[in-house]
Parts: structure tokens; sequence; C-alpha cells
């Protein structure tokens, strides 16, 4: 029990480096990312080609992650349905940082009266159940790829707008920005050329967070059954393979795309924390 | 003390208002209200009807009424012939006198459909909670009482895989392996009485508990250790006090600070993942209502649901708020 007063001088010395496992991390996501964007280049079955084996074959050499209900090969389709889940949680996440950003920049920078109604704006959205946000929008305006990823966007504005306006506050009255304003700079130069390098640093970190957050968000969707209509995600094939039936008799069939998406948050969350943790960045509440 | 209760009031206030708005709005915005209620005739144009212009077709509907009848009959009861600002104002008026309406489509007022659903999902929140916690403080306790050991080093590990399972994930994993694979646990819910519901609830339960139980474990574990290289830790183990009274009576308690935090937080965040786990586990909850409301264009029963979620939702924050005030007087300057 005495050992800890010398373990936290530890932590506190390799708190500076990234690390082993962030490059572990960064080498699978690049890996995914990568089989992904080349997935109809890869010489792997056609995902929708039924009967390309027999009903729910065990994994083995023809088919590595054993075939579906229908045949199709779940090796083929876990890379492609890397594809749509990645997609959604990209445009999503970099929606939220192109709005959030601004808004939270502009609350830090301003102060005031506008900063007092974009920090409500937030917090109304965080006081707002997400996931029925994302339901009511869906439901309306249809499952199509980029309306999922336009909602699931809405709902990480106010965490990333949260963290931008904290970033700016504690850079607004530093002495390079203050420079900048004597020196005759617009409020817009200064917000886009000092403060907004700065911000982007932290956002980094919350950008890989974030991007996990909406990879699982989007498969709970799937199990509300507003999954992503053009295509098929991650979280629309575990679905798939989720009936009692087709867990006795094929189990991978689900546990493959878990694994995959396990796999991926894992990377993101570990690498987003090693990040953050490199960074020294506090206001990480997501 | 006195201020900072009203102000957070106030806000509380402010933000069911933005809330109860923002799910009115975009309900009646992004759809079409009259068409929820009475179906395909509401593209019948009713005025051109009253000018004598075209034929009211009428005979869909029982009673003999045309559908210009009906049309005019449900936007009077549904107040569609007022602008929207004014319908919010008179349904929050409703709301607030305890009226949510009725159902659309089984004409079950939307009060008695909440009244059923809602103690499914408190029970479920609670058994998650408790499952949470109970994992996770002794957990922590060991893990902080040798800190950077191999023991700690793996729940480390642990509790961020915990993490990274999404909840629907986990889900089927636990729904895999203790229904379908070893039949321990029932695949419905079953609601014959209380111990037949709570085995219903240990699976939900855990899929909700575990990654709560690894995100407590790794607040009170860190706080813990900053606790244990205070001075009166290291003066009452001067004084020759056993590590487990040290621990227990002196170190548990104000190490829970965060904790308390984030049980209020993630109580909140639990409705969310309460949605997709009552999906999995076909347990009749307030998710399952919402989601089958959402699909069916329901919109009373989505607008009550969303207002119960989300004064919970707020109101469980604010408990949190002014709990922490109260253990940490700093808070109270806050803003």
């Amino acid at each position: 029990m005495t050992r800890t007063a010398s373990d936290a001088v530890i932590d506190t010395t390799t708190r500076r480096r990234l690390g082993f496992g962030f490059w572990v991390s960064v080498g699978w996501l690049f890996l995914i990312i990568g089989v992904a964007v080349l997935a109809p280049w890869l010489p792997i079955a056609d995902p929708n080609e039924t009967g390309y084996g027999g009903r729910l074959d065990g994994p083995g050499w023809a088919a590595w992650f054993g075939t579906d209900t229908n045949g199709r090969d779940m090796f083929s389709r876990t890379i492609w349905g890397a594809r749509v889940s990645l997609t959604v949680g990209f445009i999503a996440i970099v929606d939220g940082i192109l709005i959030g950003g601004t808004l939270g920049l502009i609350a830090g920078y301003f102060r005031g009266a506008a900063d007092r109604v974009i920090s409500f704006v937030f917090f109304a959205l965080l006081s707002f159940p997400g996931l029925v946000l994302a339901l009511l929008i869906i439901a309306s305006l249809g499952s199509s790829l980029m309306v999922v990823s336009m909602t699931l966007g809405i709902l990480s504005i106010a965490p990333v707008g949260r963290l931008a306006r904290a970033a700016t506050l504690t850079f607004a009255e530093r002495e390079f920005v203050q420079a900048a304003r004597v020196l005759g700079s617009t409020h817009r130069r200064i917000m886009v050329r000092e403060l907004l390098p700065n911000v982007m640093i932290p956002m980094s970190a919350l950008a890989l967070l974030g991007m996990a957050i909406t990879i699982v968000a989007e498969g709970g969707l799937a199990f509300l059954g507003l999954s992503v209509s053009d295509g098929f995600s991650w979280g629309k094939m575990i679905l798939l393979g989720s009936s009692p039936r087709t867990l006795r008799n094929g189990p991978w069939v689900a546990m493959m795309p878990i694994g995959a998406m396990f796999l991926t948050v894992l990377a993101l969350n570990f690498a987003g924390d090693r990040l953050r943790q490199y960074l020294d960045v506090r206001e990480l509440a997501f | 003390m006195i201020r900072f209760l009203a102000r957070r009031l106030v806000a509380l206030f402010a933000v069911l208002l933005a809330v109860t708005a923002l799910a009115f709005g975009s309900l009646n915005v992004l759809g079409d209200p009259l068409f929820n209620v009475v179906g395909f005739i509401a593209s019948v144009d009713c005025d051109a009807v009253l000018a004598g212009e075209i034929e009211d077709i009428s005979g869909q509907t029982a009673g003999g009424r045309g559908d210009c009848e009906v049309i005019q009959a449900a936007r009077k009861e549904h107040r569609l012939d007022r602008a929207l600002p004014v319908r919010y104002v008179l349904w929050l008026g409703d709301i607030v006198r305890g009226d949510f309406g009725t159902s659309f489509k089984n004409e079950m007022p939307v009060r008695q459909v909440l009244a059923d659903k809602l103690p499914k999902s408190i029970l479920l929140m609670t058994v998650a909670e408790v499952i949470g916690i109970v994992i996770a403080v002794p957990w922590a306790i060991v893990a902080a009482y040798r800190a950077n050991r191999r023991f700690d080093r793996a729940s480390t590990v642990t509790s961020f895989g915990l993490l990274a399972v999404p909840n629907f994930a986990m889900g089927i994993i636990l729904f895999y392996f203790f229904v379908v694979r070893w039949q321990i646990f029932p695949s419905r819910f079953e609601d014959t009485d209380l111990a037949a519901r709570l085995k219903s609830m240990v699976l939900p339960g855990l899929t909700l508990g575990l990654p709560l139980a690894a995100t407590y474990q790794r607040l009170l574990r860190t706080d813990l250790i900053t606790t244990l290289q205070e001075d009166f830790i290291q003066m009452a183990r001067a004084k020759g006090m056993t590590d487990r009274w040290v621990m227990f009576r002196h170190a548990l308690r104000p190490s829970l600070f965060s904790l308390v935090t984030v049980f209020g937080i993630s109580t909140a965040g639990l409705i969310g993942g309460a949605l997709v786990v009552e999906q999995i586990f076909s347990i009749p909850g307030i998710g399952r209502a919402v989601v089958e409301a959402v699909i069916r264009d329901d919109f009373p029963i989505v607008l009550g649901s969303v207002v119960v979620i989300a004064t919970g939702f707020v109101v469980i924050n604010f408990f949190v708020d002014i709990i922490y005030s109260l253990i940490d007087p700093r808070v109270r300057r806050d803003d």
C-alpha cells in the first residue's frame, strides 16, 4: 500500500509517451479503413451473393468467417459492413466538429450573451435522451446513409461544442491572442488563425472517442429497426445474426461483426484515450 | 445556497421547456400530424369540397360522415387549426395537468400506458445500477489497495475491454450463452411474479451493468489512490490502524465524490441503452413503447414517453448537482 506514492511518480513520467498500444490501435484502424476503402477491388466474394457457400457453414478455409443463413460469405460482408459503419462514424463526427466546434469557438471567444445562449443550447441537447432524438428524426426523414450520419452528427454537437468552448476559454486570454488583437486583427482572423489551431489539438482526441460512440450508436439504431437502408452496417449484420435460431445454429453470423466492431471501438477508445493523456486534455466529458 | 438552488431550479425548468419544445416541434414539423390522426384521407382538399368544386368521396368511415367532417373534427380535437406555438402551449398545459392524451392506435390513455411500462424500465435500471455498484466497489478497493500490481493492471485491461463492447453486442453475447446454449434464463420477459420478473432482469441488467461497473471501477480506483496518499491516511496508519480499517473508515468516503456524480449522469444515460436492451430481451418497458410508437406514428405515446424520459433525465441531473454541491461547497460558486 505504501507503494502508491512512488507509483504515481512513475505514472507522471510515462505519461508523455503515446506507447506501443497506441500504435497497435492506429495500425488496426489503418488496416480496417484500408480494406473498407479497397473492398470493391479485393479478391473477396460478392457480399450479396447468396449461395456462395452452404447455409450457415462454419468458419473454415472456403469462408473464413463462415456463411450466413443465405449462404453469403461473412468475411466479405464484414469488410463491406465496415464501409457503412466507418462512413457513418466519420461523417457524423466531422459534422459534429464543424457545427459544435464553430459554436463552441464563438461561445468561448465572445463570452457574454452569445456564450449564455450557446451553452444553454448545449445543455438542452445534452438533456435530451440522444437515441430518442435520433429515433424521432430518422423515423420522419427516412434512414438513408446521409440522414443517419447527420442525425448522429447532431448528437455529437453538444459534447464537441462544450470541449471547444472550454479549450477556447483557456486560450482566449493568452498573450498571442492579445498580441493579435493589439495588431488590429479582426475577430474572425483571431478565431481562425490563432484559436482554431490550438482548439483542434484536444479535439483530435475527442474525434476518435466520438467516432467510437457514433459507430456504436448506429448499431443501436439497427436494433431499433432504423439502420442505414442503403447497404448494411455491422449493426445490421449483428441484428440479422441475433435471432435465437441463427444464434443456435450459426453464432458466427453475429459474433464476427461483433468482433470487428469490438476491435474497432477498442482501438478508437484506446488511441483516443492515449492521445488525450498525451495532450493532457482534462475537459473530455463525453 | 438558496441562490444556488434557485438558479438551478430556473435552469431545470428552462431545459424542460426547451426539451419539450424540441420534441413537440420536431414531431409536428418533420411529420404530418393530420395524416397520423385520420390516415390517407388527410389529402382530401376540404376547402374545395366546401366550395362545392369537388365531391366529398365519403363512405370510408363509420357513421356515414363525410371525409371532411372527419378531418374537421380531427383538426378541432387535435387543435390543428391553431398555430404551432399555440398548440405547444396548450399541449404543455395539458401535460402539466396530468393529461397526456390518448393513443392514436388503440385509444388507450397515454397515462395508463406509461404507468404500465415505466415500472419495468425503472426496475431494469435499478437492477443495472445495483449490479454496477456491487461489482465496482469491491473491485476498485482491491485494485487500489495494490495499485499498479498485477491484479490492478489486469482489471484496467478488463474494464477498458468492457467499455468497448457495445450494449447490444453484450446483450447478444449474454443471450447466446445464457439463453441459447445453457438455457439458464428465459428468452422473454416473464411477468408472473416478482421472482420471475427479477430473473428476467438478470441478463438485461448485466448487459447494462457490466459497462457501468467498468466505469465506476476506473473512477473509484483513481480517487482511492489519490486519497490514500493524503496526510490523514498516513496519520491513521501511523497510529497503527489496520489496512482494512483505514480503507473502509477513512479512505472510502472521501473517494466517493466522482462516483456520485457519474452515478447520476449514467443513470440518465442508461435510458438510451435501455431502449436497445429492452428490444433484445423483449422487455415491455418504456423504451420499447417509444420505438413502437415512433414506427407507428403514435404521437401521443411518443410525446408522453419523451416528456417522462427527459424529465427523469433532467431531474436526476438536478439532484446530482445538489448532492454534489453539498459534498463540495466550491461547486456553489459555479459558472
